[in-house]
C-alpha cells in the first residue's frame, strides 16, 4: 500500500444533507484508497497560507496586510457598510478561513473608518438558509454585533438600470451608503462562468433577485450570460456604492492569499490568470481520465462536492476543454440541460456527451438543495442508505433524482455493487481533501503517469490561448500568481 | 408537469402574520386572516418558499399521504399554434425551461393558450417556478409577452418585478465595447437561434 488518503472534510449538520450520524464510513476509508498530491502532480503548485502550521492566523494576518493598500477613505464614520458575503466561501477548507477574511474586514473597516454601522450581508445560491447556518456556525453575527443576515434572492428587490436594460438586486445588498465586495476566487461552477469575469459574478448572482439570475440562465446563452453581473456592476447605481474588493485567493492546494483592489476589474484580470492556470491544470488532467467510479462524500449539493479543487459538476463536463471559450456548450450547464429534447436526446449537434468516463456514480454523502436529476438521468448512480434517499425526494428541487438513481444499503455493499457493474478499478473521491485528491491506486498512477505532458500543454498552449479568449495580457501570469 | 409531494403547514403559535410567506408565494396560496397565515393547499405546490423565509420558522413541509400531478395538456391544441408562440418567445417547443420539473416552453405556451394569464396562474397549472423558485420566471414573462399579455406583479408581493433583456436585445455598441472579453455575444446567439430553429421531425 502507498500512501495515505487525506482526511476528508467532516459531515455538516444542514437541513438540506441528511443527518451526519448516518455518513457511518467514508469512501477514502477503503483499504484499496490510496492520495495524490497536487505538488506531485504539478511543479508550480503555489505555496499555500492555508492550512499551514500557523493555521487561521495566517489568514488574519495576511488580510490586514493585503487591506492597508486600500483606500478607504470614502467611508466617513457616520456611514453604513454593508460586508456582501457568499455561501460559496464557506464551503471552502471547511469554512473558517472565509469567516476569518469576513471578521478582519470588519475590523479593519471600523478601525480605519470609525464607523460601526458594519453589516454582514451573506447571499445564497439555490439553498436560501444555507448562509444562516454558516453565520450561526462561525459565530458571525457576534462578530457584527447583531448585524449579520442571509439573504435569498426571492427577498425584497430594487431595479438596477444597467446599459442592456433593467435587471433586479436585492435591497438588502444596497441598502447601506457602501459596498463591500467580499468573496474568493475558486473557480467553481465553470461550466456556467467559464472563467469569465469570475470576480463581478456575484453581482448577478447571489446579491441579486430571481429576474437577475433567470436572464443569466435564459436568457443571455452560455456564455453571454457573463455579461449579466458586469451589466449591473456597471451600473451608475452600483458603482456609486462600490468601495472595494477583497478575495480569499484560492488554488486546488488551498488558500494563496488574500487579494484586494479597489479597482474589481484589476482584480479580475489577475484571478482570471490565476484560476485558468492552476484550476485549468488539474481540470485538464482530469479530463484525461479514460474510466471511473465517482464517489461523491462531501458536505454539498450533488454537483457542488470537491475533488482537488474541481466540484463534480466539472468533471461530468472534463470530456471537452471547459476554458476553451470557442467550445459553445459544456456537457453540463443549464443551457445544455435545456437542450434535450422529449426523446432524451439533444435538439442541436453541438450538444456534447456527459462525460463518458464516468461509468458509475457513488453517492455516499451529498445534499440537495439543488437540481441534480440531469446527473442521475446521464450518469448511473447509486445511492448509500435509504436516509439520503428520502433527503432528495423530500427536496423540491430534486423531485425526480431518485427516479434514476437506485439505493444500496450500506457503502460496503454500495462499492461491491460498483466495482461490479462499473467494471473499472479507477475510483476518484470527491471528498474536500486538501492539498490533494484521494483515489484508487490504479488511477493514482495514471494521474501521475499523465500530469507532466498535461502541466507542459497548459502552460505552453492552452494558457495562452485561455488568456487570449478573455482579453487579458498573458504577461500578468507572470506579474500575479508567481 | 410537477409531481406534487409536499403540502405547507403553518404553525399558528409560532406564526406572527408578518406576511413573508404571502410575499414569496408563487402560486398565490397564502394568505393573512386575522394575522395568521392560512394555506390553501389546493393551490400550495409545495415549493418551500414560505418555510425557508419565514423569519419564524412557523412553516413545515409535510409529505402528502397521496402525492399528485399538475400539468398542461398539448394534445388537445394545434401543435403549430404551441410553435408559433414558442418562436415568437425566441425559444423552441421542447427545449427545458424548469430544471426541477423538466416543464418544456411546449407545456407553457399551451398553458397561456388555454387561458392562463400571469406567472401565477401558469406555477398553478404546470408547477414551473415551484422547484429552485429562482432560474425559470424569464421564459414565463417571455411567453406571457409574446401572445400580447402583460401581467402585473402581486401586489405588495416579492413573487416577481418584471421581464429582463434578451441576447437579442443588446445594443451593438454595448456588444462592441465588451466583445474582446469573453463573452461571445455574436455566437451566442447563433447557438440560440439554431436551437429555437431546429425541429426534430425536419432533421429526422
Ligand atoms: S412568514 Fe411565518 S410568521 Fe410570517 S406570516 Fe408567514 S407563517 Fe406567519
Ligand atoms: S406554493 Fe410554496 S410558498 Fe406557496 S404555500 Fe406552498 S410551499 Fe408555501
Amino acid at each position: 500500500m502507498s500512501k495515505k488518503t487525506i482526511t476528508p472534510q467532516k459531515p455538516r449538520i444542514s437541513q438540506y444533507g441528511v443527518d451526519p450520524k448516518y455518513i457511518t464510513k467514508r469512501v477514502s476509508e477503503f483499504p484499496d484508497m490510496t492520495s495524490v498530491m497536487l505538488k506531485e502532480l504539478f511543479p508550480d503548485t503555489p505555496q499555500v497560507i492555508y492550512p499551514s502550521e500557523k493555521g487561521i492566523a495566517e489568514v488574519r494576518e495576511t488580510a490586514e496586510k493585503a487591506l492597508k493598500k486600500i483606500d478607504m477613505s470614502m467611508i466617513k464614520s457616520t456611514d453604513s457598510v454593508n460586508v456582501c458575503a457568499s455561501h460559496h466561501g464557506f464551503t471552502l477548507l471547511g469554512g473558517e478561513p472565509y469567516a476569518q477574511l469576513l471578521r478582519t474586514i470588519r475590523d479593519v473597516i471600523a478601525q480605519r473608518t470609525g464607523t460601526q454601522d458594519i453589516r454582514l450581508r451573506a447571499g445564497v445560491g439555490l439553498r436560501f438558509r444555507e448562509t444562516e447556518e454558516y453565520i450561526k456556525a462561525f459565530k458571525l453575527d457576534e462578530h457584527y454585533q447583531g448585524k449579520a443576515k442571509g439573504m435569498a434572492p426571492v427577498d425584497q428587490g430594487i431595479p438596477i438600470k444597467t446599459e442592456i436594460g433593467t435587471l433586479y438586486g436585492l435591497k438588502a445588498v444596497y441598502d447601506a451608503d457602501w459596498v463591500v465586495h467580499a468573496h474568493n476566487s475558486d473557480v467553481r461552477e465553470v461550466h456556467f462562468h467559464r472563467q469569465v469575469d469570475r470576480a463581478v459574478k456575484p453581482f448577478g448572482m447571489s446579491y441579486a433577485r430571481i429576474e437577475t439570475r433567470s436572464t443569466y440562465h435564459q436568457n443571455l446563452g452560455p456564455r453571454g450570460a457573463n455579461f449579466t453581473a458586469r451589466a449591473i456592476f456597471d451600473s451608475e447605481f452600483v458603482q456609486n456604492k462600490f468601495a472595494f474588493a477583497a478575495f480569499l485567493d484560492m488554488s486546488p492546494v488551498g488558500v494563496v492569499g488574500v487579494d484586494v483592489d479597489n479597482d474589481l476589474y484589476a482584480l479580475n484580470d489577475r484571478l482570471t490568470a490565476g484560476g485558468c492556470r492552476y484550476y485549468g491544470k488539474i481540470m485538464t488532467l482530469l479530463g484525461e481520465i479514460d474510466e471511473c467510479i465517482a464517489a461523491l462524500d462531501f458536505p454539498c449539493p450533488v454537483p457542488y462536492v470537491f475533488a482537488a479543487g474541481v466540484i463534480y459538476a466539472n468533471f461530468a463536463g472534463a470530456n471537452v476543454d471547459l476554458f476553451d471559450l470557442d467550445v459553445p456548450l459544456p456537457p453540463y450547464t443549464w443551457y445544455t440541460e435545456a437542450f434535450y429534447g422529449k426523446d432524451g436526446k439533444p435538439l442541436i449537434d453541438k450538444v456534447p456527451p456527459v462525460n463518458p468516463a464516468i461509468k458509475m456514480a457513488l453517492h455516499n454523502y451529498a445534499w440537495g438543495g439543488y437540481p441534480s436529476a440531469f446527473f442521475s438521468e446521464h450518469i448511473p448512480t447509486l445511492v448509500v442508505g435509504g436516509e439520503q434517499a428520502e433527503v432528495m425526494n423530500r427536496d423540491p428541487q430534486n423531485i425526480e433524482y431518485m427516479s434514476y438513481a437506485v439505493t444500496a444499503d450500506n457503502l460496503d455493499t454500495a462499492m461491491r455493487f460498483a466495482y461490479n457493474s462499473a467494471k473499472t478499478d479507477k475510483v476518484i473521491i470527491f471528498d474536500g481533501a486538501a492539498g490533494g485528491i484521494n483515489v484508487s491506486e490504479p488511477l493514482a498512477r495514471l494521474l501521475l503517469e499523465k500530469a507532466p505532458q498535461v502541466n507542459k500543454r497548459v502552460d505552453e498552449v492552452l494558457l495562452p490561448k485561455w488568456l487570449r479568449q478573455r482579453g487579458i495580457d498573458t504577461q500578468i501570469i507572470k506579474a500575479a500568481v508567481l | 408537469m410537477k409531481l406534487i409531494t409536499l403540502v405547507a403547514k403553518i404553525d399558528i403559535e409560532k406564526c406572527t402574520g408578518c406576511r413573508t410567506c404571502e410575499k414569496v408565494c408563487p402560486t398565490i396560496a397564502i394568505k393573512i386572516v386575522n394575522k395568521k397565515a392560512v394555506v390553501d393547499e389546493t393551490l400550495c405546490r409545495g415549493c418551500g418558499n414560505c418555510n425557508q423565509r419565514c423569519p419564524a420558522d412557523a412553516v413545515s413541509m409535510e409529505k402528502l399521504a397521496e402525492p399528485y400531478r399538475v400539468g398542461v395538456s398539448i394534445d388537445d391544441l394545434p401543435y403549430n399554434k404551441i410553435d408559433e408562440l414558442c418562436q415568437r418567445a425566441s425559444l423552441n417547443p421542447e427545449q427545458i425551461i424548469c430544471y426541477c420539473t423538466m416543464t418544456r416552453a411546449e407545456e407553457v405556451a399551451a398553458a397561456i393558450l388555454k387561458g392562463a394569464k400571469s406567472p401565477e396562474e401558469i406555477s398553478q397549472q404546470t408547477g414551473v417556478r415551484t422547484g429552485c423558485k429562482v432560474e425559470c420566471i424569464q421564459p414565463v414573462l417571455r411567453l406571457l409577452d409574446a401572445y400580447g399579455i402583460k401581467p402585473v406583479p402581486p401586489e405588495g408581493g416579492y413573487q416577481w418585478y418584471g421581464i429582463t433583456p434578451t441576447i437579442w436585445d443588446i445594443p451593438s455598441e454595448v456588444k462592441d465595447k465588451y466583445n474582446a472579453r469573453g463573452f461571445y455575444f455574436e455566437e451566442d446567439i447563433r447557438l440560440l437561434n439554431e436551437v429555437k430553429d431546429t425541429r426534430k421531425e425536419a432533421k429526422r
